[in-house]
């Protein structure tokens, strides 16, 4: 069966943003440049389908070797323990992981971070895809994601989409402030 | 670093030396951790100056990450193969030529200077790289802390194995002198050719200066240039005091020529380098530092020692160069 949930989206507080520029560079990054998301998931025999929407009027699908150019992103963000945070993207003791798509890689990377600015990146495991296509101003991204246990042990997961065009990476980005439970 | 403006040439020596020691991947092509711009001009990146810095209270200013079309310029391609394979094949010789119409890019106004032939033109030749900041603004900016500034040496290196490419050291360095190379999804930067410096030897740009405008060492050692012509002389200053980072490569200013009036005579008490431009780069001790200049200019005229001067004449080489010899454990 498949659920379907409205997201409501914010923008990520740039104060938890470590170091001393972009907490205060970007204290005015308070609306969220992706306001809502849609979300479909279901799971089957050990692989859950996570489809994500949203409306980005630009895509941005590759660098194009321009430094100031950024690119269209999304994550899905799994506690790791019981008490993990996705706001603050866990901590040292209670981790959280994730999967990135980056509309610039043809495979998704496999996320960990232990709180903000601590994300590392690996190759997603085989049995992980990330489909997208972009079609009149929405980006649909269809992640595909078998053993991924701490995902089915928990059902919940947070989202976080970056607008290139809005020139959005690490914390520059709107997410779902709250775990979301799946059924 | 000190840099003595006086004895540049604008040859790009020690640009090429950079890169080609250190920018050689697809995603560098674009990037020169060593620039030499002409002054008054737009720079490299274009308009480098117009952004970032701090406040005079200390706040820091949202800077911006220059594009590579209107900022960089694109790397320019070449009509090589062809010229290779033609030349000597009995067809008219190839001219070489960029594959496509150049716009932009490292360089680009170079002697154009401001002023009017021949009375007030004037401009400089303004070598720049990394100033490995006492308090840099791209190691404030890094969320990943991929950025770290070494306690013994002071130099500033980026972890490319932690950097993910989000490039607000890009943006919040002033200087412009982090780049990002988007081939590799990494942020770049002078490493102050680290490896030459733990055995002892001068950066590359500085030991490739046909000029020998380059002294490098320690500004606490009070034998060495560095000291000497900072903290003692007083010659030698940051590039834009202003922005509040500490850099730690410093400029002897230019000692432009006087200007000539209409008739074509010199004016001997009006400089053709405009005050102004000067106290804008350098701030307002920039004055200072030239009559310092001056005056030793003078003395040696005079037939008088002048410790200044021979230190910048550079008469034995070595001694620009001041560096603790054979640091690194070779295993």
């Amino acid at each position: 069966m498949t659920t379907r949930t409205s997201l409501v989206l914010s923008a990520a507080p740039p104060a938890l943003s470590p170091g001393g520029y972009v907490a205060r560079a970007y204290a005015d990054h308070v609306t969220p440049t992706t306001a809502q998301a849609e979300l479909a998931t279901s799971s089957e025999a050990g692989t859950w389908t996570i489809a994500l929407s949203w409306h980005a009027p630009r895509a941005v699908r590759a660098l194009d070797g321009d430094p100031a150019r950024f690119v269209d992103a999304a994550a899905l963000l799994v506690p790791a323990t019981e008490a993990a945070q996705a706001m603050t993207m866990g901590t040292p003791a209670d981790p959280v992981e994730g999967v990135l798509w980056r509309a610039d890689a043809e495979r998704p990377l496999r996320i960990a971070a232990r709180g903000w600015g601590t994300v590392e990146r690996q190759a997603a495991p085989p049995q992980w895809t990330a489909e997208a296509r972009w079609k009149d101003g929405f980006w649909y991204v269809t992640f595909r994601l078998g053993g991924w246990t701490v995902l089915d042990r928990f059902r919940r997961l947070a989202v976080a989409v970056w607008q290139g065009a809005a020139r959005e990476r690490a914390g520059l980005k709107s997410v779902t402030p709250q775990w979301i439970r799946l059924s | 670093m000190v840099l003595d403006l006086n004895k540049c040439l604008g040859c790009q020596t020690c640009t090429i030396a950079c890169k080609k020691l250190w920018n050689r991947d697809a995603g560098t092509a674009y990037a020169y951790w060593n620039s030499v711009e002409t002054q008054p001009g737009e720079g490299y990146p274009r308009r480098w100056e117009e952004t970032g810095g701090r406040t005079a209270t200390g706040e820091v200013k949202r800077g911006e990450v220059p594009g590579i079309d209107e900022g960089y310029g694109r790397a320019w391609t070449f009509n090589h193969q062809q010229v290779r394979t033609e030349i000597g094949s009995g067809v008219r010789k190839p001219w070489l030529r960029p594959d496509a119409p150049p716009t932009w890019g490292p360089n680009w106004d170079e002697d154009h200077g401001a002023g009017e032939h021949p009375g007030t033109n004037h401009y400089f030749y303004l070598p720049r790289l990394c100033n490995h900041c006492t308090h840099p603004a791209c190691l404030d900016a890094c969320p990943r802390r991929a950025i770290s500034k070494r306690g013994e040496d002071g130099i500033v290196l980026v972890d490319q194995d932690r950097c993910h490419g989000y490039r607000f050291c890009v943006e919040a360095c002033p200087y412009k002198k982090v780049f990002f190379d988007p081939e590799r999804g990494v942020a770049t930067k002078c490493i102050f050719c680290l490896p030459r410096i733990e055995e002892g030897v001068a950066p590359a740009c500085a030991r490739q200066c046909p000029g020998r405008l380059r002294f490098v060492g320690y500004l606490d050692d009070p034998e060495g240039p560095i000291w000497k012509l900072v903290e003692r002389w007083k010659v030698a200053l940051p590039l834009h005091p202003e922005y509040g980072l500490g850099p730690n490569v410093f400029y002897v200013p230019p000692v432009g020529p006087v200007a000539f009036d209409g008739a074509g005579r010199l004016v001997e008490d009006e400089p053709r380098i405009p005050d102004a431009l000067l106290e804008r780069l350098f701030g307002p001790r920039v004055h200072e530092a030239l009559r310092v200049v001056r005056d030793e200019r003078a003395r040696r005229r005079r037939g008088e020692a002048s410790e200044l001067m021979d230190l910048l004449i550079a008469y034995d080489w070595n001694a620009s160069f001041r560096l603790p010899t054979g640091t690194r454990e070779v295993l």
